[in-house]
């Protein structure tokens, strides 16, 4: 796949928050911007082809290691992203009964 | 009115969008040229006879920046407290119920998951333990066995699971690996890496890879499991 | 020695977890006792390599710098790292009897301390990266900390607001990284010093600056700020807007250090962020009606007065935005930790609902004051100082000296709407019982006071800048900041007290969420032309 393609996939997650007013597509949007950034990082570590970075006896070449070892780190940190903020998500709708941004953010606080 | 201000906030974003993304295409030509590969060259001719890995992202994750992926586990552990905490009010009881219905999800399910469970949880710990020599290590085998775990929910909706202790022990494992990480300051002098330095060949060197990934390997599925239950409770 | 640097990051880590694992009901002494111990190995590793900084670079592990993880210490990063114990014992002094009972809360604020101590030492791009991103869930769930609706939906707009910049910034450490083959500062920035202009370069110059500009809350990225840092306990306010809104400013100037070499024109730009993020940051201060909301948004603008100073190549002006950094971090915390004081006895944050603060509590209005000379800029406390500094720095340069000249009119009328807190007969009854809340703001009052009048041997001891050449303690500096805040008065009585429409407005005008993401997105694109295609 082509790097620009999958920067594609970051801007589709721009667009996607940018539109949505609706709290749990916001936290998928930054998810799939998160996938793009991840995707991206891969395809150009494999920019010059090769084989998986996994050394034996007869490799001529391998992908750049170390995007694939950042993305692991990458990939954690965006989990745990999205499990907290579905877990806030599920917090605010008993709280507002909403997932709308603008309801939920133009209501006064409700006693708890 | 309201329509034509919406369409005008669609036209702008989709500008705003193109610019970013013909900005990004020039830097991309430019790459063809740029591209520099001198991180590729130094682990692929390097990396074996400094770490003992075969598996050159174990050799970064567990040796080169080891620092970080501390800080990687770290992140799960302060997930795993946060999640925990922000649904507390529902967990204070120890045996939580869960939202799985037993009478919704199929029988052929159940039983294949039965089928499924030792199979997963045996490849989980082959990703963690051979994770020096073949694709996998910590992070990846650890997320199967938190999978493999997961699958007990669906065989079993009342299983009982004790959050306390598994947070406990989860963070005593962090404290392990941290320890482990810093041998290496009496053996080599330096924080953060294999505690056999690499004049040692590759059998030896990789006792500290299995030692680290088996720790990191737990940490992970416990960090994963107490999540999704803090979820599952949350869902009633 | 120089791995003691690796101390200062784990032994808070290492704390907290011990404090979250234990039952003992009197943890936050071992909170207090490891903050003294850090405070130590800081102070020994401080005076170790006083002078000869260069020696404080270690890679982790021992390997080839441009291949591992390296940490290293300058003059900048000691003075943040010293602050932020600071600040860190302010808020464990603050909270001391909170945290009996409160183990997961000291668990959180002190793996921050690791996490921010970290940040600041740290050499590698991408674990900045991590390091940003483990700040930013942590003062996630600090902000949730209270359990209410409204925290938490600040909280979760604070964390879907900052991770997709922090993307952003890792898009560009991308980019760095297949262009040169490291992410390692030092080894980055031997490259950058012969390193052609090219557009890759400029591209990710211009998407870690847009992460970055998030994180310090710059104009018009700033939406997430006053949401934040209103709604969180105070103690967490004051860290927040002290300290963690400074690790965005610290970044800022880590990473126009890295692209130094490539010699971008950055100034200009920057002052003009700098000067909106100041402007708004007051217009929207003076409309707001409650105590924390107005502290927050004079965040805003300081950090936009922080951003005019250090954005100048003009090296005194750039030493007046970074003492400007140190002086904010007092003087905002002190009055946070007030105004929490104050909440707490009166029940009720607006201000035009809590009368008679200094019958009632002497004590805490004193501190308070104290802060809010210092915030306005008058002589003799530290916000004069660097306020003064960046001043004579602009004082040739037309508008841009009546900008701040304006901004500065604005912050002193918001101080004498909030001042109105202290009037009247006294209300409540107020026993001075939580002797830990006023040790803490007293240090920070104290520390307020004595910037402000023996600021040369600081900023020589630490950033090696004369001061002595700027002559601050003259009558027409009197005159002027008598000047300033008699119009702050009138202004203040003929629009602010009255509430006119314009300033209702102001404080009813709400940007939604999309259109939030929709300024991120347009403020990109204004970097990337300023950067790429006009270049």
């Amino acid at each position: 796949m082509n790097p620009i393609l999958t920067f594609l996939v970051v801007l589709i997650g721009f667009y996607g928050l940018s539109t949505s007013d609706n709290i749990i597509k916001s936290v998928f949007s930054v998810t799939i911007i998160e996938s793009g950034v991840i995707l991206l990082f891969l395809n150009l570590g494999n920019f010059q082809g090769g084989s998986i970075p996994i050394l034996s006896e007869d490799l001529v070449s391998i992908v750049d290691p170390l995007p694939q070892a950042l993305m692991i780190t990458t990939i954690v940190i965006g989990s745990t992203v999205t499990a907290l903020s579905l877990m806030l998500c599920i917090k605010i709708f008993h709280h507002y009964g909403s997932v709308k941004w603008k309801e939920v953010l133009a209501r006064k606080d409700v006693k708890s | 009115m309201n329509n034509s201000i919406r369409f005008l906030r669609q036209f702008v974003l989709i500008a705003l969008l193109g610019t970013i993304f013909v900005a990004f295409t020039m830097s991309m030509n430019e790459l063809q040229t740029l591209y520099n590969d001198f991180g590729q060259q130094y682990f692929f001719e390097e990396g074996l006879s400094d770490t003992g890995s075969r598996n050159l992202v174990t050799a970064i994750l567990l040796d080169y920046r080891l620092f970080d992926s501390l800080f990687e586990a770290g992140i799960l552990l302060i997930a795993v407290s946060g999640v925990i905490w922000i649904s507390k009010h529902d967990i204070e009881e120890k045996n939580a119920r869960f939202m799985i219905d037993k009478y919704k999800t199929p029988d052929l399910f159940i039983t294949f998951s039965r089928l499924v469970y030792p199979l997963m949880l045996t490849f989980g710990f082959y990703v963690i333990v051979n994770g020096h020599l073949s694709p996998g290590g910590g992070f990846q085998g650890g997320t199967i066995v938190a999978t493999a775990i997961l699958i007990l929910y669906y065989i079993d909706p009342n299983k009982e699971t004790n959050i306390g202790l598994i947070v406990t022990v989860e963070k005593i494992i962090y404290l392990l690996i941290i320890v482990v990480a810093s041998i290496s300051l009496v053996t080599r002098g330096t924080f953060f890496t294999n505690f056999f330095d690499p004049s040692h060949d590759a059998d030896t060197m990789a006792i500290y890879l299995v030692i680290l990934n088996v720790l990191i390997g737990f940490k992970v599925a416990l960090g994963l499991w107490t999540i999704f239950t803090a979820f599952l409770k949350e869902g009633r | 020695m120089n791995q003691l640097a690796v101390v200062l990051v784990f032994l808070p880590v290492i704390v907290s977890i011990v404090i979250y694992l234990s039952k003992w009901r009197h943890m936050n002494i071992v909170a207090i006792a490891s903050q003294l111990a850090l405070t130590i190995v800081a102070v020994v590793y401080f005076t170790h390599f006083y002078g000869d900084f260069e020696s404080t670079h270690i890679v982790l592990g021992g390997w080839d710098s441009r291949i591992g993880i390296s940490l290293a210490n300058d003059e900048l990063s000691m003075s943040f790292i010293f602050l932020s114990l600071f600040s860190w014992w302010m808020v464990l002094i603050y909270t001391f009897r909170f945290g009996h009972t409160e183990h997961s809360f000291l668990f959180f604020l002190i793996f921050l301390q690791g996490v921010f101590l970290g940040l600041l030492q740290s050499n590698d791009l991408f674990n900045v990266f991590v390091f940003l991103e483990l700040a930013t869930i942590i003062v996630t769930i600090l902000i949730a900390y209270n359990k209410k609706g409204e925290s938490f939906r600040s909280a979760l707009y604070y964390l879907i607001v900052n991770v997709p910049a922090m993307l952003v910034f890792l898009t560009g450490i991308i980019l760095v990284y297949f262009t040169f083959g490291s992410i390692n500062i030092v080894a980055l920035t031997e490259q950058f010093q012969d390193v052609d202009d090219t557009i890759i370069l400029r591209f990710s110059y211009v998407l870690m600056m847009a992460g970055i500009s998030v994180k310090a809350a710059l104009f018009p990225v700033f939406t997430w700020l006053p949401k934040a840092h209103g709604v969180a306990q105070s103690a967490i306010s004051a860290l927040l807007s002290g300290l963690i809104v400074k690790a965005g400013v610290y970044l800022f100037f880590r990473m126009n250090f890295l692209y130094e070499g490539a010699g971008f024109a950055y100034s200009d730009f920057f002052f003009m962020v700098g000067v909106l993020t100041a402007i708004s940051g007051v217009m929207f201060a003076l409309s707001q009606k409650e105590l924390k909301q107005i502290l927050a948004f004079h965040t805003i603008s300081q950090v936009g007065i922080i951003m005019m100073g250090v954005s100048s190549a003009d090296s005194d002006m750039f030493y007046g935005g970074i003492l400007h950094t140190f002086n904010h971090a007092l003087f905002k915390s002190l009055l946070f930790l007030g105004a929490g004081v104050i909440i707490q006895v009166y029940r009720t944050k607006k201000v035009g609902e809590i009368r008679g603060v200094f019958k009632t509590m002497p004590v805490v209005s004193i501190f308070m004051i104290v802060g809010m000379l210092s915030i306005t800029g008058a002589p003799f406390f530290n916000g004069f100082i660097s306020k003064s500094i960046i001043k004579y720095g602009l004082a040739e340069q037309g508008w841009r000296y009546w900008a701040l000249y304006v901004i500065n009119i604005g912050t002193a009328t918001s101080f004498i709407k909030m001042s109105q807190i202290f009037f009247g007969p006294k209300t409540l009854s107020y026993p001075l019982k939580n002797m830990a809340q006023n040790v803490a703001m007293m240090a920070l009052a104290f520390g307020c006071v004595l910037l402000g009048n023996f600021y040369i041997p600081f900023s020589e001891g630490f950033f090696g800048i004369r001061v002595e050449e700027f002559d601050l303690t003259s009558f027409d500096v009197l005159l002027d900041y008598g000047i300033t805040v008699a119009i702050g008065l009138v202004f203040y009585f003929t629009v602010i007290a009255r509430d006119l429409k314009p300033v209702r407005m102001i404080r009813e005008s709400r940007i939604s969420f999309e259109n939030a993401n929709l300024v991120f997105l347009i403020y990109i694109v204004a970097l990337t032309t300023y950067f790429v295609f006009l270049s």
